[in-house]
């Protein structure tokens, strides 16, 4: 379980100017959720996940992963996934799945093991021993996915991961996700600016306000889970899902033009 | 993926001729016409210089003269005399000039790889090191190399010292450069899978750093190698510097061109040497993608 009581953050620029991203953010994600955040950009989305992960501190407030507070280490079983490739050029995929457990000295036949499972349920068995820079993007991103599935991450945090694909890649990898999320149960928030796939994923959509961001909107998505990830823009009620979160989101976008 | 990793965009060393020279695996019909043409603008070179040099008018009233700027037959045929075992065998000192390039380039790699990743650990001394590397590297090095000859002796130490501290710089930098490349989302990331700051080192930082550091090897050698013979002119009895240095001495314009033959030669072999080691150690890197 995550919470946010309070949570706020404020950078200051180059010029010395101090900027109010996140104003006052207060959530609880429980344990198996998929919940997804919305919000125009600059927001202060990224900034909420690298707090929860304890990249970057708040500046008021207190986060909370699994009872603990979150301070400046990386919560344990903690799983990101960045928009950036995360993916070491240098080593093959299986060496890359397997670089989590390599951390942790886990034995050669555990990890050999586990990379197996992981290459199955990503589809990319055939792909074990190719690099990086023989791999198309969206298979890439398969790869980080599995690499942080490795260490048995209990919340898994996203920022963006599917940004730069293709609607062709990004469906599938939607539909992916969805089944691995149902199979293996961790709680997952995820940042994205396409609220099609936000209503696609998640259990739960939260809207964020211009910044000083503070929530606006909190739309539990009720299609029932197994979602078809292929039919979903037929179902009425993703149509009137998505509605509902524009009329709000869509005020944030017009005050800030 | 939007990003591309960071060796993709390594610094291109517009000073080293060399790597355009390498061979592309598919030859097509434009290549072979570049070949072609190359060779042609050699042998016209090389076939102008022949034959104005045995016009006697042309030797008395130009630049033409043998004596000044012997002859490529002269000049091939020294060179096939010194590669006569003998008093005039030339191997000795080619072998003098290696050894000290070789050791003075080993030794400044290591050394500026290890340096470079030491001192991108540290934010506090990069910044308190900085202006005294900048002053370092920006004061001509080969203006240390009297110092060097007379804190080193003559001879071979002298050598390596000298070599050592040109490579060293060029080294230094790139591998500081390369290491501190490294995105801070990718050592996030293996935060989350569970890396120790020494564990990311290894299997981060070091991998991203080294492939810079072979972005400037190619110079490295070179460096090394105008070390060594620079070096060997300022103080030696032995090495291809100090052939070059004698032939001065005898106004032997043959001599000369043949050395400097030889160590173009020697140059060149070298590059392509690296080429072939970088080929394997970098096979992941985009520059060799297609290979």
């Amino acid at each position: 379980m995550i919470t946010l009581n309070h949570v706020s953050k404020t950078y200051v620029t180059k010029t010395g100017e101090p900027v109010k991203a996140v104003g006052d953010v207060s959530m609880t994600v429980n344990k198996g959720e998929f919940v997804c955040i919305v919000g125009p950009s600059g927001c202060g989305k990224s900034t909420i996940l690298n707090m929860i992960a304890g990249f970057a501190a708040p500046t008021s407030g207190e986060i909370h992963v699994d009872g603990k507070r979150v301070t400046v280490d990386v919560p344990e079983s903690l799983g990101y996934i960045f928009q950036k490739d995360t993916v070491l050029p240098w080593y093959t995929v299986r060496q890359n799945v397997g670089l989590g457990l390599k951390f942790s000295q886990a034995p050669k036949g555990k990890i050999d093991r586990k990379i197996d499972k992981l290459l199955r349920l990503a589809h990319l068995t055939d792909c074990g021993d190719a690099y990086p820079h023989q791999l198309s993007g969206g298979m890439r991103r398969r790869v980080a996915l599995c690499m942080s599935l490795a260490v048995d991450p209990k919340v898994l945090l996203l920022d963006e991961p599917f940004g730069a694909l293709d609607t062709h890649t990004k469906t599938h990898l939607h539909s992916e996700l969805l089944e691995i999320w149902r199979e293996l149960g961790q709680t997952i928030v995820m940042i994205t600016h396409d609220l099609d796939e936000a209503v696609t994923l998640a259990s739960r959509v939260i809207v964020l306000s211009s910044p000083p961001s503070h929530t606006l909107l909190e739309e539990v998505i009720g299609i029932p889970y197994p979602r078809d990830v292929f039919e979903l823009r037929q179902n009425p009620q993703f149509t009137t899902h998505i509605q509902r979160v524009w009329k709000v989101l869509g005020n944030q976008f017009r005050a800030a033009a | 993926m939007s990003s591309e990793p960071a060796v993709q965009t390594l610094p291109q060393d517009a000073l080293s001729p060399q790597v355009s020279a390498t061979p592309q695996r598919k030859p097509s019909a434009g290549r072979v016409r570049v070949v072609v043409c190359q060779i042609l603008i050699l042998v016209l070179f090389l076939g102008l210089w022949e034959v104005l040099t045995g016009i006697q008018w042309m030797q008395k009233n130009s630049i033409f003269d043998p004596f000044f700027i012997s002859r490529p037959s002269l000049i091939a045929a020294r060179i096939w005399l010194w590669l006569q075992p003998g008093r005039n065998s030339i191997w000795p000192h080619l072998a003098a000039t290696l050894y000290a390039t070789g050791l003075g380039l080993g030794v400044g790699v290591t050394s500026g790889f290890a340096l470079g990743v030491a001192l991108a650990q540290s934010k506090f001394w990069a910044r308190v090191l900085n202006p005294f590397i900048i002053a370092l590297n920006s004061t001509p090095r080969i203006a240390f190399v009297p110092l060097i000859t007379m804190l080193f002796g003559l001879g071979f130490a002298s050598k390596v010292v000298t070599s050592w501290f040109v490579v060293f710089f060029l080294v230094f930098f790139n591998t500081y450069k390369g290491a501190n490349s490294v995105e801070q989302e990718l050592v996030n990331f293996c935060r989350t899978l569970g890396g120790r700051p020494m564990q990311i080192l290894w299997r981060v930082r070091i991998p991203t750093a080294a492939a810079w550091t072979f972005a400037s090897l190619p110079n490295a050698i070179s460096f090394a190698l105008i070390g060594v013979v620079l070096a060997e002119f300022v103080g030696s009895t032995t090495g291809m510097g100090y052939i070059m240095t004698t032939s001065l001495a005898t106004l032997n314009a043959t001599d000369m061109f043949a050395s400097i033959t030889i160590l173009s030669v020697l140059g060149v072999g070298l590059v392509y040497l690296l080429r072939a080691v970088e080929a394997r150690l970098l096979h992941w890197s985009a520059e060799f993608r297609n290979d």
